[in-house]
């Protein structure tokens, strides 16, 4: 059974529809990677699973209807969003940027070791906890961000374009803690607009573009189609 | 000059708690709270009611006023402004409405006469030679405890973070889980609750008139101007300053010389400085 189940997703701003009829599963576990140019809607597909854009069509996570959910509610079944951007909070410390990734949670315990996974994972973040957010480079934020998903101890991460404005060593670093965290058993639905990296790591592609699935597939069976070559590989 | 120091000191206070909590609610739910006024005369009148009428101690009527009025905010939040919010407009017009309405209704419950509250502490203290009024120097000291208990509370409670976390960025809130409707709320009470205790504080020693919030509904306002909309370091420093400056006219000049500091203060930000001096971006 699917973590989680897009069937025939629909969204609209204003008049301007952004997903036309999009279907797509991700497996408990696995690393879903979303390819696709700019505009293609990659962005409004996780603003759209995690509530904070309405959207028309089947939404089902674990068997549980998401639709019906506001966006707070959805962190709590399990599903945390690292967004486009980053979205730090800049004038508050890294420590408490991370702590607000844990907000809906109780279990003291946990998130010690939530925290210590995270530190593992980014050593940098444990010399930088009381550092403002602002004060980090592009890379340093970018780890905040994803630790601060991880805080909440999520069964499906939502990552959008990690490796945007970020220095090339940081980078594999950063696709290294991806693979790292896939490992561990949580599930990844990663947009990304670096085709090779996100090939690299991931499981099955979905390509999307203008709003619809236009292909999907293995990794090796993506790289075999030469539509795809040309356009996401430029080879 | 002691007498400038300590009543500058009082006033400055008074008008930071009064500032801060007009801020904190623009800041986080970016509501322009033309109520503010109304929760502060709200509470200095909670306080006459209970004590002349009832017969309520005056430490338990303040007590009913800051929490009473602090429900009522969160009311007015809950019922009026969320859903409104989406038009900053809508918002401006319904909280004065709001303001307009507590005022007539006090107008009618209580009259136009100026009422009397008493001290919560009775005599006066010498300090340096001058003659300062006991219930100033506790207006002092309970606005710096309930600013600094404010402070703590940001800084090291879940709440507290959340709050900053919308003010911050209300979209990445949402993706933490923090319900912001909630949140509002809250924050609506919290700015409600401390108005009204500046309201309990001063009426001891300000004139109980069902019109007293309009002109602290003026100073915070140009306070948070001057010091940054939506920054509370920002508004405290504005408090000080606009303070000062209106008491050492009120003793230099005449008390309605005074009166003008806060326009002129707001005049010159806007030229100068739109964001304020503490603040990160123009407002309007």
């Amino acid at each position: 059974m699917p973590l989680l189940e897009i069937e025939g997703l629909v969204v609209h701003y204003g008049k301007a529809i952004a997903l036309e009829g999009v279907t797509l599963t991700v497996e408990p576990g696995e690393l879903v990677g979303v390819l696709g140019p700019n505009g293609a809607g990659k962005t409004t597909l996780l603003k759209a699973v995690s509530r904070v854009v309405p959207a028309s069509g089947r939404l089902s996570f674990k068997n549980r209807d998401l639709g019906p959910m506001p966006a707070h509610k959805v962190v709590g079944e399990g599903i945390c969003h690292c967004p486009e951007g980053r979205r730090l909070f800049p004038e508050l410390t890294v420590l408490k940027n991370l702590m607000l990734g844990a907000y809906l949670r109780d279990d003291k315990d946990g998130i010690a070791a939530d925290l210590e996974r995270v530190y593992g994972l980014f050593p940098v973040l444990r010399e930088r906890r009381t550092q403002q957010a602002s004060t980090l480079s592009g890379g340093e934020q970018q780890m905040v961000a994803i630790g601060r998903a991880l805080m909440g101890r999520p069964s499906l991460l939502l990552l959008d374009e990690p490796s945007v404005g970020i220095a090339h060593r940081l980078k594999n670093e950063i696709f290294r803690a991806i693979r790292d965290i896939r490992d561990s058993g949580t599930a990844i639905l990663l947009v990304e607009q670096d085709a090779r990296s996100a090939m690299a790591v991931a499981d099955r592609i979905y390509v999307l573009e203008h709003g619809r699935v236009t292909h999907e597939g293995t990794p090796a069976s993506l790289a075999d189609d030469d539509s795809i070559r040309q356009a996401y590989l430029g080879v | 000059m002691i007498e400038i120091l300590v009543y500058g000191a009082v006033i400055s206070a008074i008008y930071a708690m009064l500032a801060v909590g007009f801020t904190l609610i623009f800041g986080v739910a970016r509501i322009l709270n033309l109520a503010h006024g109304a929760f502060y005369a709200l509470g200095a009148y909670t306080v006459y009611a209970l004590t002349a009428n009832l017969h309520v101690p005056l430490l338990v009527a303040a007590a009913i006023a800051v929490v009473g009025v602090g429900l009522f905010g969160v009311a007015v939040e809950r019922v009026l402004v969320r859903p409104l919010r989406r038009s900053q407009l809508a918002v401006l017009m319904i909280t004065l409405s709001v303001g307009l309405m507590v005022e007539q209704v006090l107008l009618l419950t209580f009259g136009s006469e100026a009422r009397n509250v008493p001290s919560m502490v009775e005599g006066a203290y010498e300090i340096l030679g001058a003659d300062i009024s006991a219930q100033r120097l506790l207006a002092l000291a309970a606005s710096i405890v309930i600013l600094a208990g404010l402070w703590l509370f940001m800084q090291h409670t879940r709440l507290g973070s959340a709050i900053l976390a919308i003010s911050q960025d209300a979209e990445a809130a949402r993706y933490m889980g923090i319900p912001s409707d909630r949140i509002y709320s809250i924050v609506m009470g919290i700015s409600a609750g401390i108005a009204a205790a500046a309201g309990v504080l001063v009426a001891p020693f300000q004139t109980v008139i069902p019109s007293m919030g309009l002109l602290p509904l003026v100073k915070a306002f140009s306070i948070v101007i001057v010091g940054g909309l939506g920054s509370i370091p920002g508004s405290i420093l504005g408090a000080l300053l606009l303070g000062y400056t209106e008491t050492l006219i009120a003793f230099e000049v005449s008390i309605e010389w005074s009166q003008i500091v806060s326009v002129a203060a707001v005049l010159l930000t806007l030229v100068l400085r739109p964001a304020g001096l503490l603040g990160k971006r123009a407002a309007f």
